[in-house]
């Protein structure tokens, strides 16, 4: 079993979050910024984004909704819900406590 | 370029059983994300056609999208479990005492099913609403047997008329069940199997319903009743529940089919030779949209 794929599994919804609390954005957008911010640390099948991005929406943590472009394409941006913004502050906060733990016990194997 | 989009498109929506609503929807964003793709692509330099493949490439095989977004939204809450196993409860309820043979507590259950039936299919045909249609169409079908008993003579030609009536109706109900998912259609009739397995075990010919041997004897039955209806209740929880669609038909396919196999395995000597053609008939009536979805799909 890949480990990176596997952590990226486990942390894809608190990084969708993420980008999304900090501005409304459809599925393109989201796996460029994934790309970017990462520095093409995280790739994936782009359409597997899209049923985590459904799975968040049926929980209540983000909400879809159609836009008409200008051109006249149709775009489905995402919103933070008050329920994903809670959520996703409690998980910040894990993650905080988890890696600092986990720098303070392999720092010493890593340098 | 297009057809190539159009190709993935209809692989994806081929594999995927849900709402139609949320198919098109998850459809129009991977499309709306595959002109992003191509455009940006192209810009890059690649050739149109080579965009489109990368494109098409970057998003993952069509059959793996649509199962994990059927594994989305293939998961029922716990109130929809709770909601479509209801009916399977009611009914055992009715035979934890002698309810069943109330007219008020028959009424009553029968008011329910028809006015839940109607208020889900007002709604949008929700998922918990599949068990109930299955109750709602029941008379239908009991009618028809009850037509057998008729004086000799009538109540074959009375069954010649109503039968293909009511196979019609059912096959129109079922069409536009399956229409979202042939596993609904199954779903909503599960309890056919089992009841018929109950009513053809217990009486014979004549004693149909109106006999006091006949009803002493399902009486005396009660608690496996009520225990088939539990099974029953259970496989539709977990049917709702499950997210795999392989658990799902397990779960729908089991306890009705153990049921009707214990149950006319140990009455076997009671039923006549119309009543197993009636039970291959609820069988294969249960049976076969699970079959149509197995089918592969072009």
């Amino acid at each position: 079993m890949n480990y990176g794929r596997e952590l990226l599994k486990g942390n894809t919804d608190s990084l969708l979050l993420c980008l999304i609390s900090r501005e409304p954005t459809y599925g393109y957008k989201v796996v460029k910024e994934l790309e970017q911010r990462s520095n093409g640390y995280f790739r994936f099948k782009e359409g597997t984004l899209y049923p985590a991005l459904h799975r968040l929406e049926r929980e209540g943590l983000i909400e879809g909704r159609w836009q008409i472009l200008a051109n006249g394409q149709q775009r489905r941006y995402y919103y933070i819900t008050e329920k994903g913004k809670e959520v996703l502050a409690a998980r910040l906060a894990t993650w905080q406590d988890f890696s600092t733990a986990v720098k303070a016990v392999m720092q010493a194997e890593t340098v | 370029m297009i057809d190539n989009t159009s190709h993935y498109l209809n692989r994806f929506k081929a594999s995927l059983k849900i709402d139609q609503l949320i198919k098109d929807g998850v459809a129009d964003e991977l499309y709306g994300h595959l002109e992003d793709k191509v455009r940006e692509l192209e810009e890059e330099g690649l050739s149109r056609e080579e965009a489109y493949k990368v494109a098409i490439q970057s998003l993952g095989s069509p059959e793996m999208v649509a199962q994990q977004v059927y594994e989305t939204h293939a998961q029922g809450s716990w109130r929809e479990a709770v909601f479509s196993a209801l009916p399977h409860f009611l009914v055992a309820l009715l035979f934890t005492s002698y309810y069943w043979q109330s007219a008020i507590a028959l009424s009553i259950t029968l008011v329910l099913t028809v006015g839940i039936a109607i208020y889900g299919w007002q709604r949008g045909k929700p998922i918990w609403l599949f068990p109930w249609l299955g109750y709602y169409i029941m008379p239908v079908v009991v009618t028809g047997i009850m037509l057998l008993n008729l004086p000799q003579g009538w109540g074959w030609i009375a069954a010649l008329i109503y039968i293909p009536l009511a196979l019609y109706a059912l096959i129109h109900i079922m069409k536009q069940t399956a229409r979202r998912d042939w596993l609904y259609a199954s779903l909503m009739l599960a309890p056919m199997p089992v009841i018929f397995s109950w009513f053809l075990s217990i009486g014979t010919g004549s004693e149909f319903l109106t006999s006091d041997v006949w009803m002493a004897r399902l009486q005396s039955k009660a608690p496996w009743v009520v225990m088939s209806f539990i099974a029953l209740a259970a496989g539709t929880i977990a049917f709702i529940r499950l997210k795999p669609r392989k658990y799902k038909i397990m779960s729908l396919l089991i306890p009705p089919l153990c049921i009707l196999l214990g149950v006319t395995w140990v009455g076997r000597g009671s039923i006549e030779p119309w009543g197993w053609v009636i039970l291959l008939f609820s069988l294969c009536a249960f049976a076969v949209p699970v079959w149509m979805q197995a089918r592969p799909q072009n």
